[in-house]
């Protein structure tokens, strides 16, 4: 077990490292000189300002020395400033980090809420209209575009019904948001759900438990769902990405203060250290939660604990 | 037991949700004002920004040295006198008695002399720096500030009144990071870029902007900025209470016109002009004879009224109209008329044809209205076999862009569209004298003039700005399109009384109070 | 494979989610390749009718801002919709296809080594991998289909790999190597028409993500840009007009939903057996 978890956290470095050097790439995709695109209007661009710039980036060093570079700043905590207003990138990230996870949390909570309950309706009523019928309804919750969606609630929830505010981030703010990324998510769930149960339905204890007369819901929910949900916990961290994905859009449509707020304007205004060090964070975000996901899982299931 | 503590933890939700609504009433009867606006300040250093969204939040925290009636006339500010001497070159300021910061030091004349030298000094690199003016120096004796200039420099008074001319006190950048601290009627809280920035009234502050009535502290307490950048959301938080006062959306601000419910305030005062401009320096767009034809199939009735929701002007001059010798009708004479047939005709001479058309960008950048502007000169253009292919960018990134582009010689021709705020035409100055903003400056001839409007007062220079507006429309390498433009409209709740726009769509809250 | 693929959906007896699929998809596609015949104004006319009119049988769809027909919009929209999805999809899969491939026959140090930096691009959400190259590649529609269909090659070298792999791991590939053919020839001629007809089963997944990814970027400015009636756009040009005039909002969001919708039925019962995602992840 010990050996696993250090394999994974090594994965993890690993990974973390290769994407801090490929967002370092990234600036080269600017068509034109990098640091013309990165200074601000002319009147403020002094030729100093704008070689002390490139020296920073290192832009006259190889790429790979460039890349290392970064990789050195970064690993240091350094993430540069941004272009405008010239802050810390990585203060102005984790100052809104919580936020994001927060959302991201509550909208994961919302998916497993409906996710989990459909798949297993479908599961046990499969092959028949509801399997179907429900399936379909989790399909067509992905393929909402999810920014769509956000609107369309918050003109029912907060104009017409008025039970919900529009902006902000205050607990109550948090609601529509989860909700729509929920029902976006939800889908991803329940498609789990349905074939883990499945996969477990076929299994010979779950025979024994029925021949044995147990009841169904008690064969259902016991010995079926439980380790179902083991490998459903699999997935979490799946979701997980895609929600905080998902979630630049919403966070903008809500006006959430989250780092994709942060993110979808430095695309905007093209604040390019800001974008990769969004990158960044959000990679680490997502290695984090998906390697103590794996490192929980693997507690939970018994075949896993042995090897 | 469970269940007792699953009721126990409903309870708890619901007391808490009733807290929630509690707390939202309260907030309400206090005297505090939440405003929604799309897009946030970039920073609340006004020698560090120039966009209206930044200064219009700077401006509500630091004074001017003078301020500007209706009509355009000078009255005091933090400077109780002022005088210029009679070759136009020395310029003296008497600084107020008992002027406080927020952090309670004094403001006084060397104060001023600090602020005034920070803002010309290169290592600050302020985007303004030209619209302060030829400044060698200056000084200080007693209460007086002194300015020396190079040359005259006649837009100077004006631009101190000006949101760009912001007197920030000496402590604000005494450290290595700035802290905005001024005189003005709000004082600084706390600023969470991208989500709000919070103001409260300065209970010692005393006003002399005559377009504000209440002598003091302005009435309300608390001032919160909201970002929504959602202009659905906006409207949203307007109709649902959640904010008093927001930028509307162009869609819907006919309908609150009409709704007893709500109040539109429009700047009169914006000193904006929206602008189109041409790659002149590049072929065929270096043939006036082009150009002019281009400006003639722009349809700008339309722009107004279709892509703005009527809710501006066209106008005529390169200069915003209200401004110092901007004469709306004299720019008409000089102008091209709206004429597709005519300009198709100059186009289909020149050998652009619809099946050989002339091929274009209209680059521009993304904002209410502008966008569906940008769309019918499109169409416009595909009239008289011009054939324009849009770009969009944000609209600082759009200035970062173009300050490329202009400098190009070769390549794709293109039409680009900008929108230009002051207090005074010496704007003009800024934009279109060598190198110019974003390098769009023109030539010798045009420099020439500029500086020479400068040196010049009263008639002498209304007559050289209208030679040199002349020359911007007869060449066509401007075609003035509409005014206001940006940030002008403002959509409160009926229960808010008072709010008002100032020069340039500043915002003042001075007079505001919330009827119950 | 085939024979996998068949048994497999008769097995989960989702037939009629197939078929649901299939039939939308069906006359989404050919709306959209018929709409010049279909159209009845110009799209990119203005004043063909009132501003902002409610659906009539004039207007199907209503008319925009500028008195444009929006049916008509959405019907040519569809094949620029369909068009970005469809470039985007067949160069990621060609592209990630062949680097799933290089991958699973190329030897054990590069194997690793592209297979970990595939796994780590994976793990990123693809719409999200489109914004951040659509944000240093500048908007436009062909910025936003390159970024698309990069965003996909993580994805689709991942399946080429596990399918690759799978065949790989086959007696006759044993036999093959063997008997000393090549490794280029081996792909080509044995391990290719193999897994081709999964990969095309693949290829309707990322369709759907493709096309939501579009009009993501579109609705945040990033995309297609305006007058372009790409649906993601309409969509986000016309989001202001919410309460005054739903139909500019709901009409190409409905267009968005069937497409990704019927594209998700169809794949998702098939995709079980190819994706790897969900062979267990390690």
């Amino acid at each position: 077990m010990l050996f696993l978890i250090s394999k994974r956290v090594l994965a993890a470095c690993g990974t973390v490292i290769a994407v801090i050097m490929l967002s370092g790439t990234l600036i080269h995709l600017v068509p034109g000189d990098p640091v013309t695109a990165m200074m601000a209007q002319s009147v403020s661009a002094t030729p100093e300002a704008m070689a002390e710039m490139r020296a920073k980036l290192g832009l006259d060093l190889p790429i790979w020395q460039q890349v290392l570079l970064y990789l050195g700043q970064v690993l240091q905590g350094d993430l540069g400033t941004t272009i405008r207003g010239n802050e810390s990138v990585a203060t102005l990230l984790l100052q809104r980090l919580p936020n994001t996870f927060a959302l991201a949390v509550s909208g994961l909570g919302v998916a497993l809420a409906i996710g989990i309950p459909l798949g297993f309706l479908a599961a046990v009523n499969r092959g028949r209209i509801a399997d179907t019928a429900v399936m379909i309804v989790a399909v067509l919750g992905v393929s909402i575009p999810a920014f769509w969606l956000g609107l369309i609630m918050m003109q029912v929830f907060s104009l017409k019904l008025g039970w919900l505010p529009v902006a902000g981030s205050s607990w109550r703010n948090i609601i529509l948001p989860a909700l729509t990324l929920g029902l976006t998510y939800c889908a991803l769930v329940a498609r789990m759900t349905r074939s883990a149960l499945i996969e477990v339905l076929n299994e010979d204890y779950i025979r024994t438990a029925r021949a044995k007369g147990l009841r169904e819901h008690e064969v259902l929910l016991v010995h079926a769902l439980r380790p179902a949900l083991i490998s459903i916990v699999t997935v979490v961290g799946l979701v997980f990405a895609y929600l905080l994905g998902g979630q630049v859009i919403i966070e903008n449509v809500f006006s959430w203060n989250g780092i994709g707020r942060l993110a979808i304007q430095a695309m905007l205004e093209r604040d390019y250290p800001m974008i990769q060090g969004f990158i960044v964070v959000f990679a680490i975000s997502v290695v984090i939660v998906s390697m103590l996901i794996d490192i929980v899982y693997g507690f939970l299931d018994p075949r896993m604990r042995h090897r | 037991m469970k269940k007792h503590h699953l009721r126990k933890n409903i309870l708890a939700l619901l007391a808490a949700v009733a807290v929630g609504t509690g707390l939202s009433i309260s907030i309400a009867a206090a005297a505090d004002l939440i405003v929604a606006r799309a897009v946030d300040a970039d920073s609340l250093d006004p020698d560090k920004t120039s966009t209206t969204q930044s200064l219009q939040m700077t401006n509500l925290i630091f004074d001017t040295m003078l301020t500007m009636d209706k009509n355009g006339s000078l009255h005091p500010g933090l400077a109780s006198e002022w005088s210029v001497a009679e070759d136009g070159k020395t310029y003296t300021f008497t600084i107020r008695d008992g002027v406080k910061c927020h952090d309670g030091s004094v403001f006084d004349a060397s104060g001023a002399k600090a602020r005034i030298d920070r803002a010309i000094d290169p290592a600050t690199v302020n985007p303004d720096r030209s619209l302060w003016g030829p400044i060698t120096g200056t000084s200080v004796e007693g209460k007086v500030l002194k300015v020396s200039l190079s040359e005259p420099y006649s837009p100077f008074l004006s631009f101190l009144t000006g949101i760009q001319a912001g007197f920030v006190c000496p402590s604000a950048f005494a450290g290595a990071d700035f802290k905005p601290i001024g005189t003005g009627p709000f004082k600084f809280v706390s600023w969470t870029r991208n989500d709000n920035l919070q103001l409260e009234a300065n209970a010692e502050y005393q006003n002399f902007n005559p377009l504000i009535e209440n002598p003091g502290k302005p009435h309300i307490d608390k001032l919160t900025f909201k970002v929504i950048p959602e202009a659905v959301a906006r409207m949203a938080a307007l109709r649902s209470g959640e904010a008093d006062v927001v930028e509307p959306s162009l869609e819907e601000t006919t309908d609150l016109k009409s709704d007893s419910n709500f109040k539109i305030y429009a700047a009169e005062l914006s000193g904006q002009q929206v602008l189109a401009a041409f790659s002149w320096k590049i072929k065929p767009l270096d043939n006036p004879e082009i150009r002019k034809a281009i400006g003639m199939a722009m349809n700008r009735d339309a722009y107004a009224n279709i892509a703005f929701e009527g809710l501006v002007n066209t106008s005529n001059c390169p200069v915003a109209p209200k401004l110092f010798a901007t004469d709306d009708e004299l720019c008409a004479t000089w102008g091209a008329e709206y004429d597709p047939d005519g300009a198709k005709l100059i186009m289909e001479n020149a050998g652009f044809t619809a099946e050989n058309p002339l091929k274009i960008k209209i680059i521009a950048h993304k904002l209410s209205g502008w966008d569906q502007m940008h769309q019918i000169m499109q169409q416009d253009l595909a009239a008289i076999n011009v054939q324009a292919e849009i770009e969009t960018r944000e609209v600082a990134s759009h200035f970062d862009h173009m300050t490329n582009e202009n400098e190009r010689t070769d390549g794709a021709p293109f039409v680009w569209t900008m929108g230009m705020s002051g207090v005074d035409p010496d704007y003009l100055n800024l934009l279109w004298k060598r190198p110019g903003f974003v390098n769009m400056g023109l030539n010798e001839q045009v420099d020439a003039m500029l500086d020479e409007q400068r040196r010049l007062s009263g008639d002498a220079r209304a007559a050289k700005i209208h030679e040199i507006e002349k020359y911007l429309i007869q060449n066509t390498y401007t075609v003035p399109l509409l005014s206001p433009g940006w940030n002008w409209l403002m959509a409160s709740s009926a229960k808010v009384e008072g709010f008002k726009l100032g020069f340039m769509v500043s915002l003042l809250f001075n007079d505001v109070t919330l009827k119950q | 494979m085939t024979s996998t693929i068949q048994t497999s959906v008769q097995r989960r007896h989702l037939p009629f989610s197939v078929a649901l699929g299939l039939g939308l998809a069906i006359v989404i596609i050919m709306a959209s390749l018929l709409s010049p015949y279909l159209m009845p104004f110009d799209p990119m006319r203005m004043a063909a009718g009132p501003r902002l009119t409610a659906p009539s049988m004039k207007y199907l769809f209503g008319t925009d801002e500028f008195g444009r027909d929006l049916f008509s919009r959405v019907l040519i929209g569809g094949r620029l919709s369909l068009g970005i999805g469809i470039t985007a999809v067949v160069s990621g899969l060609l592209v990630g296809g062949l680097v799933g491939l290089f991958a699973a026959f190329s030897g054990r140090t590069i194997e690793t080594v592209l297979l970990r930096l595939i796994d780590v691009l994976y793990s990123f959400p693809d719409t999200l991998i489109a914004l951040a190259l659509v944000a240093f590649l500048g908007p436009g529609i062909g910025n936003a289909t390159l970024a698309i269909a990069i965003s996909l090659v993580p994805f689709y070298a991942r399946v080429t790999y596990g399918l690759a792999a799978a065949e790989r791991a086959k007696p006759y590939i044993e036999a093959a190597r063997l008997a000393r053919i090549r490794s280029g020839r081996l792909v080509r001629v044995h391990v290719m028409p193999n897994i081709t007809q999964s990969l095309i089963v693949m290829g309707t997944l990322g369709f759907s993500s493709a096309i939501l990814s579009a009009s993501g970027l579109s609705f945040l400015g990033l995309g297609v840009q305006p007058p372009s009636p790409e649906w993601g756009a309409i969509l986000a040009a016309g989001r202001n007009y919410i309460t005054k005039a739903p139909w500019i909002l709901i009409f190409p969001g409905l267009a968005i939903c069937l497409t990704v919708l019927s594209f998700n039925l169809i794949g998702d019962s098939l995709r079980d057996i190819v994706d790897p995602r969900r062979k267990g992840r390690s």
